[in-house]
Order: C-alpha cells, then sequence, then structure tokens
C-alpha cells in the first residue's frame, strides 16, 4: 500500500460539500416530524394566500420552495419515490438526511467521498437484498393481505380514523382495474377517477362502478333522471352553423331578418332531431373553445325531447369517459348512430349536500369498461384534498404489491432488519467498506428512531429493545406506536409492500452519493 | 500612444502583460476542472443565476462544465473552444484536453520566465508531439477482426469512459447498454438512432435498452385499436382541422343560415376526402405532428386505423428514419409514397407514464435507451454520460485502435519524449522535457483527486515502465499501480491522440500571443427593450 492514504481536501469542495450536507439535512429535518401514525401534519401558507395541509412528504416538499440546489436534489428526491412507489416518499427524504449525517462523519475521518459514495451504494444493495430474504410473499389478489398493508400507509395520514371505510375503496379499485385484464400486470392508476366534492363528511366517501361527472345536467327544463339510459357522447357543435374561415351574413332587409333566424331554428331542430332518432336519451356535449357547444334553443329542443344533456365535457377526459360507458364519440351528424351509443341502467342528477353542487351519476353500465370512480366527500377544501392524496398513497400501496408481490414488517422492522443485517456483514470484512457499512446501517436506524420519537416514547430503550428483539430472530419486531411496544408486526397486522422500503432505500442512496460526489458550485448564466 | 489611433474603450494589453493574462486564464480554467478528472473526480453544481431560471445542473462532464461558465479572457476562450470541439468530435476526453492544455501552460511560463522565446519553445513542442504521436501510434492495438475480442475491448472503453462519471457505481450495466446500442447500428454510426429516454422513478439500475422506438406522451386516438402487428405507417406534417385559403381576411358572405351551414358541410366534405385520400395509402397508422381534430379522428377509428396526433419534431424525423417511410405532405400520389412498416405497435408503461412502442423495425438499427433515476439531475447527468461513452464507441467502431488507460500511455509519451530531448541540442530540448513534465501531470490528477499520494505512485510507474512493463498504469480502486491489461481498462486511441494533439496546438497558440486587443463593448442604447 502506498503511504499517506488519506484524502486532504480542498477547502473549497469542503466548504461546498458542508454546505449541501446541512441544507439537505435542514429539509429532511423539517418534514422529519410527520412520520409515522403519531406524526404531525403540516399547514403551508401559498404564495396566493391558499392554504394546505399534508402530511404527505412529497406535497409538503413540492410545496416549500427551495433555493439551495442540495435542497431542490431531495425534493426532486421524494417526487421520484412518489412515481416509483407512491407511498414513503418522507421516509426517503428522512433517510436521505441520516445517511449524509452518517457521510459527514465518515468524511470528517478522511475517508474519500466518492468511497463513501461507492460502499454506501453497496451497503443499499445488500440492505435490499437482506429484506428480500425475510419478506413474506402475497397473492396479489388476498384482500385480507392488501387491506392490512393500506391501513399501515393510512394510519399515518390525516384521514387515519377513516382507515375502516378509505381501505377498502383504494383495494377495491385497484382490483377492479385488476380483474378485467388478468394478463397484464401493469396498473394506470390514471384509470381510477377521484371526483372531489366538497359536502358531508369522509365517510360519506363511496366507490362507485359507474362514471361520475361533477357538473350536474344542464338547467333546461329537461328530465334528471333517466333509467335504461342509452348516452351519445357528442363532439360536434349544436348551434348556429360556423365556418372555419371567416363567415358575414349578411342581411338586407326587416324580412330577411326573420327568414334568417327562422333557418336556425329549423338546422338545431333538425340536428336535435337525427340526434333523437338514434334513441338517445342522454346526451354529453363537448366544450368547443372555436364556438358555442350548444345554445339556449338547442338545449331547449333536447329538454323537450326528454333528452338528458350534460354539457362542458372536456377533450381530455372523452377517451376515459368513452371507455367506461362503452361508447364511441360521434364527431359528425353524419355519424350518429345506435351502435355508437352507450348503455347505462341509470343516470342521475345526485345534489351533493352541503356543497351546493349537482354530480351526474352513470351505474350500471353494461359492457363497462376497467375503469372506476371513486367519489370522494369531505367538510371542507383541506380535508377533501388531503383525502384524495392519501387515497391515492394507498393505491399505490396496493399497486406496489401486484407489481411485486412481498410484503414486510411495519413499525421501522424493515429498516431495523436491514441494520442489523449490515452489521453482520460488516463484521466479516476489513477495511473501509466495513466501516462505511457500520454507518449506514447506523442511518437506517433513524426511521424507527423517528418513529418512537414522534410517538412520544423514549427512542434510545425503544430502539435498543427492537434491536435486541431484531437479534434474537424475530424478523416482524417493530415499533408499535399504539402499545408503544416493540412487538411483531406481522402478528399485528402492520405491515407495508416491500418495495416501498427497498425504493426509498436505494433513491435514498443514489441521491446522497450524488451529493457527496459534489465539490464545487459554480455560477453560470 | 495607442489612445491616438484606436477607439475609445479599445483597450490593449502588450507582451508580458498579456501573456500573464494568458497563463492566468488558461491555467485557471484547467484548475477549475481538473478536479473532475479520473475515477475519484468529483462533480460540479452549476447554478445558473438568471432570476427567472434558476435551475441547477450536476455534472462532472468538462465540456458541459465549460460551455456554461461565462469566461472574459481570450486564452480562457480557447480552451472552452478545444474541448468543446473535442466533444464534438471523440465526445469523450474533454476534460482532458482542457487540463492538458493548462498544464503545458503552466510549463511554458516557467520557460518563459527564464528567458526562453516562446517561438523556441513552440519548436521544442512540436518535435515532442511528433515522438508523442509516434510512440501512441506504436502503443496501439487492433482487434477489429475478432468480433469476441472487439466487443470486449468495446465494453472496457466503455467502462473507462464511464468510470470517471456519475454512473460509475453502475459502469458495467451501463457499458453493456452502450455498447449493445452502438453494435446495433452495424457501422452505420447515426446517432439519431439511438434514443434516450429519460423517466424519472425507479433506480438507475432499472435502465434498459429497448429494441425498436418509443414515442413519448402519445397515445392513439379514442376507440382506435391500440396496438397493431405487422403495421404500414404514414408520417405526414399535414393540417387535419381543416385546410383553411391562407389569403388574409378571407371570408365568406352569404346571406342565409342555410348557406353557412352548406359551406360547414363543404368543409366537413373536404376534410373526409383528406382523411379517404390518407387511408387510400392502405395504411393501419397515421402519425401527424400536427393536431388531429375529432372529426378526422373518429374517421380513422371507424377505418380501424391509429392515428396519433402532435408527434414533435424531433420524434417524427427520427420516426422517419427508424420506419423507413417519408414524411408527407400531400396524399395525391399514394403509389410514390414509401410508407414506414414495423411489426408491432402497442402502448408500455413506463413508471407513471405510458409511451408508444414501435417493435421489429425497417432499419433494424433503431434502438431506445430508457434512463431511470432518482431526480432530474441525476437523469440529465446519466444521460450526458451516456452520450460520451456513445460517442466513444461511435469512434472506436470507425477507428479501431484502442490503448491502455491509467496514465499508462501518458507515461509512455512522456519517457519517449525525455529519451528524445536528450538527444535534441540546445534550448528546444528544455521546451521538451516541459511537455514530458506536462504529459506527467495527467496521472498524477488522476492520483490527486483519488486521495492518493500522487507523487509516489507516478514516479512508481515511471519506474515500471523504464524496466518495461509497458502495459502499466494507476489503479485507482486500490490505490497503486498495476496492469492495465488485466485490469481491463482501454481508451481509444483517436480520442487520447486528439487529446494531445489539439491540447498542444492550443497550448502553442496562445504561448505565440503577445498583444491582446480588446474591441470596445458595443454601445446599448438606454431605450432599448
Amino acid at each position: 500500500m502506498v503511504s499517506g492514504e488519506t484524502y486532504n481536501e480542498r477547502s473549497k469542495g469542503k466548504d461546498v460539500r458542508t454546505s449541501n450536507i446541512v441544507a439537505a439535512k435542514a429539509l429532511a429535518n423539517a418534514v422529519r416530524t410527520s412520520l409515522g401514525p403519531r406524526g404531525m401534519d403540516k399547514l403551508m401558507q401559498l404564495e396566493d394566500g391558499s392554504v394546505l395541509i399534508s402530511n404527505d412528504g412529497a406535497t409538503i416538499l413540492s410545496k416549500m420552495n427551495v433555493l439551495h440546489p442540495a435542497a431542490k436534489m431531495l425534493v426532486e428526491l421524494s417526487q421520484a419515490q412518489d412515481v416509483q412507489a407512491g407511498d414513503g416518499t418522507t421516509t426517503v427524504v428522512v433517510l436521505a438526511g441520516a445517511l449524509l449525517d452518517s457521510a459527514s462523519i465518515l468524511l470528517r475521518k478522511g475517508l474519500h467521498p466518492s468511497a463513501v459514495a461507492q460502499y454506501f451504494l453497496q451497503a443499499a444493495e445488500t440492505a435490499c437484498d437482506s429484506l428480500k430474504q425475510v419478506a413474506r410473499p402475497v397473492v396479489a389478489d388476498n384482500r385480507e393481505q392488501l387491506l392490512h398493508a393500506v391501513e399501515t400507509c393510512l394510519s399515518s395520514k390525516v384521514v387515519s380514523q377513516n382507515t375502516d371505510l378509505l381501505a377498502p375503496i383504494a383495494v377495491d379499485s385497484v382490483l377492479a382495474l385488476l380483474s378485467s385484464n388478468k394478463s397484464n400486470r401493469t396498473i394506470d392508476l390514471r384509470d381510477i377517477r377521484l371526483v372531489e366534492q366538497v359536502g358531508g363528511t369522509v365517510d360519506d366517501t363511496e366507490l362507485i362502478h359507474g362514471l361520475v361527472l361533477t357538473k350536474g345536467s344542464a338547467k333546461s327544463g329537461g328530465p334528471k333522471s333517466m333509467k335504461q339510459a342509452k348516452i351519445a357522447l357528442l363532439q360536434y357543435c349544436l348551434s348556429a352553423p360556423k365556418t372555419d374561415m371567416d363567415n358575414q351574413v349578411v342581411v338586407s332587409d326587416y324580412a330577411a331578418m326573420d327568414r334568417i333566424l327562422r333557418e336556425e331554428r329549423k338546422y338545431l331542430l333538425e340536428q336535435c332531431k337525427r340526434i333523437k332518432k338514434t334513441g338517445c336519451n342522454v346526451l354529453l356535449i363537448q366544450k368547443s373553445i372555436l364556438r358555442d357547444a350548444y345554445n339556449e334553443l338547442s338545449l331547449h329542443f333536447l329538454a323537450k325531447m326528454g333528452i338528458l344533456v350534460v354539457t362542458d365535457i372536456e377533450r381530455s377526459d372523452v377517451d376515459f369517459i368513452c371507455r367506461t360507458l362503452n361508447c364511441q364519440p360521434i364527431a359528425h351528424p353524419d355519424q350518429l348512430d345506435a351502435s355508437k351509443l352507450g348503455h347505462a341502467e341509470l343516470v342521475e342528477d345526485v345534489y351533493m349536500e352541503g356543497g351546493n353542487n349537482t354530480v351526474v351519476q352513470f351505474t350500471g353500465i353494461s359492457n363497462a369498461g376497467s375503469t372506476v370512480t371513486v367519489l370522494l366527500r369531505g367538510s371542507n377544501e383541506l380535508v377533501l384534498a388531503e383525502a384524495s392524496r392519501s387515497l391515492h398513497d394507498a393505491q399505490c400501496v396496493v399497486r406496489c404489491l401486484v407489481q411485486e408481490p412481498a410484503l414486510m414488517a411495519g413499525g421501522g422492522a424493515a429498516e431495523s432488519r436491514a441494520a442489523m443485517a449490515l452489521r453482520q456483514h460488516a463484521r466479516t470484512r476489513s477495511g473501509q467498506d466495513a466501516y462505511c457499512w457500520t454507518a449506514f446501517a447506523d442511518a437506517l436506524e433513524v426511521i424507527p428512531y423517528t418513529l418512537a420519537e414522534n410517538a412520544g416514547q423514549n427512542a434510545i430503550e425503544t430502539v435498543t429493545e427492537l434491536r435486541a428483539q431484531q437479534a434474537k430472530g424475530v424478523v416482524g419486531a417493530g415499533i408499535h406506536v399504539k402499545t408503544a411496544q416493540v412487538e411483531d408486526m406481522f402478528a399485528q397486522n402492520v405491515v407495508q409492500p416491500l418495495m416501498v422500503t427497498t425504493s426509498a432505500i436505494r433513491l435514498a442512496t443514489e441521491t446522497v452519493a450524488m451529493i457527496l460526489k459534489i465539490d464545487d458550485l459554480i455560477v453560470v448564466r | 500612444m495607442e489612445q491616438a489611433y484606436i477607439t475609445e474603450g479599445t483597450s490593449i494589453d502588450k507582451g508580458e502583460n498579456a501573456r500573464l493574462s494568458s497563463f492566468v486564464g488558461a491555467i485557471a480554467i484547467a484548475d477549475l476542472i481538473k478536479t473532475t478528472l479520473g475515477p475519484r473526480g468529483l462533480d460540479k453544481i452549476l447554478q445558473k443565476v438568471d432570476p427567472s431560471d434558476q435551475s441547477i445542473t450536476i455534472t462532472n462532464d468538462g465540456a458541459t462544465i465549460l460551455k456554461s461558465v461565462h469566461v472574459d479572457n481570450a486564452a480562457a476562450k480557447v480552451l472552452v473552444d478545444i474541448a468543446k470541439v473535442q466533444d464534438e468530435q471523440v465526445g469523450d476526453g474533454t476534460t482532458s484536453v482542457a487540463v492538458f492544455a493548462g498544464e503545458l501552460l503552466r510549463q511554458a511560463e516557467n520557460l518563459v520566465n527564464n528567458r526562453i522565446h516562446p517561438q523556441t519553445i513552440c519548436d521544442g513542442w512540436r518535435l515532442a508531439r511528433e515522438t508523442a504521436r509516434k510512440t501512441l501510434e506504436e502503443a496501439a492495438t487492433n482487434s477489429s477482426e475478432d468480433t469476441e475480442a472487439f466487443r470486449k475491448e468495446l465494453m472496457e472503453i466503455a467502462q473507462t469512459t464511464l468510470s470517471s462519471k456519475m454512473l460509475t457505481f453502475e459502469k458495467a450495466h451501463y457499458a453493456k447498454l452502450a455498447v449493445d446500442a452502438v453494435l446495433r447500428l452495424k457501422g452505420s454510426n447515426n446517432l439519431d438512432h439511438i434514443q434516450v429516454l429519460k423517466k424519472p422513478g425507479g433506480s438507475l439500475r432499472d435502465s434498459y435498452l429497448e429494441e425498436g422506438f418509443l414515442l413519448d406522451g402519445k397515445s392513439p386516438g379514442v376507440g382506435q385499436p391500440r396496438r397493431i402487428e405487422k403495421a404500414k405507417i404514414l408520417l405526414a406534417n399535414t393540417s387535419m382541422d381543416t385546410d383553411k385559403i391562407k389569403i388574409y381576411g378571407s371570408r365568406v358572405k352569404v346571406d342565409s343560415m342555410d348557406k353557412v351551414a352548406a359551406i360547414e358541410k363543404a368543409e366537413k366534405d373536404k376534410m373526409r376526402r383528406k382523411v379517404e385520400k390518407i387511408l387510400g395509402h392502405g395504411i393501419s397508422c397515421f402519425i401527424n405532428r400536427q393536431l388531429i381534430y375529432n372529426y378526422p379522428e373518429s374517421l380513422f377509428a371507424g377505418a380501424g386505423v391509429m392515428a396519433i396526433e402532435h408527434a414533435d419534431f424531433d420524434g417524427i424525423e427520427r420516426l422517419a428514419a427508424v420506419l423507413g417511410g417519408e414524411v408527407v405532405s400531400t396524399f395525391d400520389r399514394p403509389d410514390l409514397v414509401t410508407l414506414g412498416e414495423c411489426d408491432i405497435i402497442e402502448e408500455v408503461m413506463i413508471g407513471d407514464d405510458k409511451v408508444l412502442r414501435f417493435g421489429g423495425c425497417k432499419s433494424g438499427e433503431a434502438c431506445s435507451i430508457v434512463l431511470r433515476g432518482a431526480s432530474s439531475h441525476l437523469l440529465d447527468e446519466a444521460e450526458r454520460s451516456l452520450h460520451d461513452a456513445l460517442a466513444i464507441l461511435i469512434a472506436t467502431v470507425k477507428e479501431p485502435r484502442t490503448v491502455y488507460g491509467g496514465g499508462c500511455t501518458e507515461v509512455m509519451m512522456a519517457a519517449a519524449v525525455d529519451r528524445a530531448a536528450q538527444e535534441t541540442p540546445g534550448k528546444r530540448a528544455l521546451a521538451m522535457a516541459a511537455f514530458a513534465t506536462a504529459l506527467r501531470q495527467l496521472p498524477t490528477i488522476v492520483a490527486d483527486n483519488g486521495g492518493y499520494d500522487a507523487a509516489e505512485l507516478v514516479t512508481e510507474l515511471q519506474a515500471a515502465h523504464a524496466a518495461g512493463k509497458s502495459s502499466f498504469g494507476l489503479d485507482m480502486e486500490k490505490g497503486c499501480i498495476g496492469d492495465m491489461k488485466e485490469l481491463g481498462i482501454r481508451e481509444s486511441f483517436a480520442s487520447k491522440l486528439n487529446v494531445v494533439m489539439s491540447a498542444s496546438e492550443a497550448a502553442e497558440m496562445i504561448l505565440r500571443v503577445d498583444d491582446i486587443i480588446k474591441a470596445a463593448p458595443r454601445q446599448r442604447s438606454e431605450m432599448g427593450y
């Protein structure tokens, strides 16, 4: 070996790195207290004065408007976790902060930053492998097991008291997507539509195997509900004709004016009659920016014909609506045809109490596509928005389990298990890597430590107890926050997808490695 | 004195001052990026200061750093330029070229202080350069005949390039990606056929090579098929709303609503005929660069044709190349149009996003590399690193000679230059010795960045070479010297040669300068935009 194998940093590189680590740690500390079932929520006042309450790491960080480059990387880190696993967005940031903390101690001992980065990445792989070995397999269609995982996820959210209601909704909605296409295990959560309506309480939330449109039917005296509905989705406009070229109607005298009005009436009536002829009794009209999608006159005709009309359908929603109702959009009067209509048992206006709004519900759809709708209710915007985010997290948990059907115990069990495995491995090696691995293991334990701390327990006592239990071979030993004791979490049904933990460890380590390798900050144009 | 003949505001630096300013600028630039060199080199954050854009870039790529920094020094700009040229020509070695030029100038500064004329130094450098080139050519090996061995060499080159980048921890994985992609090109060397798609989420190891082409964020219209086998594809750039008369202010004047309705109908009919013409090509997929409105969309759906709107410009150009079709905008002569073909079109999910996959394309060379990573910064840097690796591999396919890396060739060249210097009489020998010293600085910096005892290592390396172990270089994993052949550390001959040649030429150019004339900055009027 060569003598003097330590790394003497340039003062600038050291300063930049220290500043990065300090900033990243500060950010991690900011979200730290929201971890776990006893974690607290954050209230954020946005630039426009509106208020947001959340417990979701990714949401908190994305609104924080951070300036420091390293802090920005942590924000992106939580978003990446959101994309990958959907849950554990706070965990990943807290973990990154702890890893940086450990790394800064190693650097002070004279280790080379890129060596630390390299050993950390190796340690992350070992940690994930060790978890894979002890994780319990699940059958993706086993509703019971999925429910437990979702309950763990929801237990730390603002809406945790509604877990009994929301957990089945999350599981059932995702399973509904799965049931239709068995072969394809990829799940597009955009096929689950979350409709948020103010009024009522979260308890009124329901899963609807059908479609809900947020705008009520047109208020033109037409029917408000329709049984045995035949639904047409119109992409052309029911208003006075308009050419793409500029057009001018030249009126020369009073009689001509009358004639033109008459012609317009006749034209619209003709259009409406053609629609009626297909047997359609529910009409959806796509929004148009080029011209009026409908006018009072056409709505009046349609109402007279007993057709329920819903206006202002966004073009981006057309695809979803068509797949749900199993209908085809109609872009030209010539294409009007009974075969393009969708069928539903019941289409009706539902008044949302407390929100002073009406929505249209479509239920009993024949040959419905693989989409579902969740109608979320809440007493105010804040609760509603947070409930929506929590439900999304919960659905992500189910999706994770479908993609990688393995469960790990919650309550910090996974992290302390991985830490134990790393320490064991470290003992068999000599050199810098063993040292880095131990540091990595220490950093992993920040999760159980924080859980205990947020629950108001004596953190050191709890974590050491946890270590002891794990060493005895209780794979599921974790901190049960409600009883404030270390228990076998598998037995308590506090479980989480393996993918959430492994992805958090991998992503956090990658980001930390990146931050460690930076030695300079250059200002450019 | 100058004030008599130059415009006000113009400044002139002369002689000593000019040279000093050149040296200071060039050396400062070299010092700025030299910590990124080598497998243990560190990265830089580039922070934008524009109030509207405070984004950051994290990079290890010399060319990216140099392109972004704001320099106001003539010599520094020359260094930035040679790094750019290196980037365009071989794609890698951008840091090395700037650092080497900087080191040459550092040596030249000493020589000039010792009252040696710049022109004499240049003469010596030229001799040294020739010697170095010969040595490098002798050291280069070529195994392009043997496919297996060549593939192994390509892997080694890719790994060596990647080892100094952020991807170093996953270099084996990425080297394989890059080599597979380049070998698919079968010598056509068109980087455009390799598409790099960045998708946040997942970890770096989840990146993969997708045979075929991926179109990002596009999906077929409502009610159209989601999956087509044996597809015939028409690529177009045409308006699919209405064919308007392009005369400003053109309008129709009518006197009744019926006539307006009639014209509207005529417009719709025109569109229908256009769609029919398009369908007349016997296609199963239609891709347009512009929007496709509801009406034509439903017509395509009725005909069971997949229609994709708003494919961006890059996307459609590349699709045309990959699918072997051409982009058309008139549809009157179906017999003259070359249609694109591929075996399968289907939707696939990457992370949270849907992309459209074109598999089994007509030109089988096409492929897409999907990059996954924790953040956009990571992905951007991964893309830059991968681009470097791809570029150097393509350069190697063109010029299959390779040399050993890890400072091996630098020390070898330095030794040869030293020997030549001993045989050269006159002051030029001093310049040649300086050239050799500058060459040896490259491994020194690499070792320094690794936190090792650089002086010790480089002298050991020199001794090893003197003892005939000509494949020895720095082993940065262990911090000692080792056999590069066994460690598989290999670099492209073209890249290495380019580094030595263009750096020394640039240094020479800077050295020969004795006046710097700065034109007065253009006056901006107060009333400007």
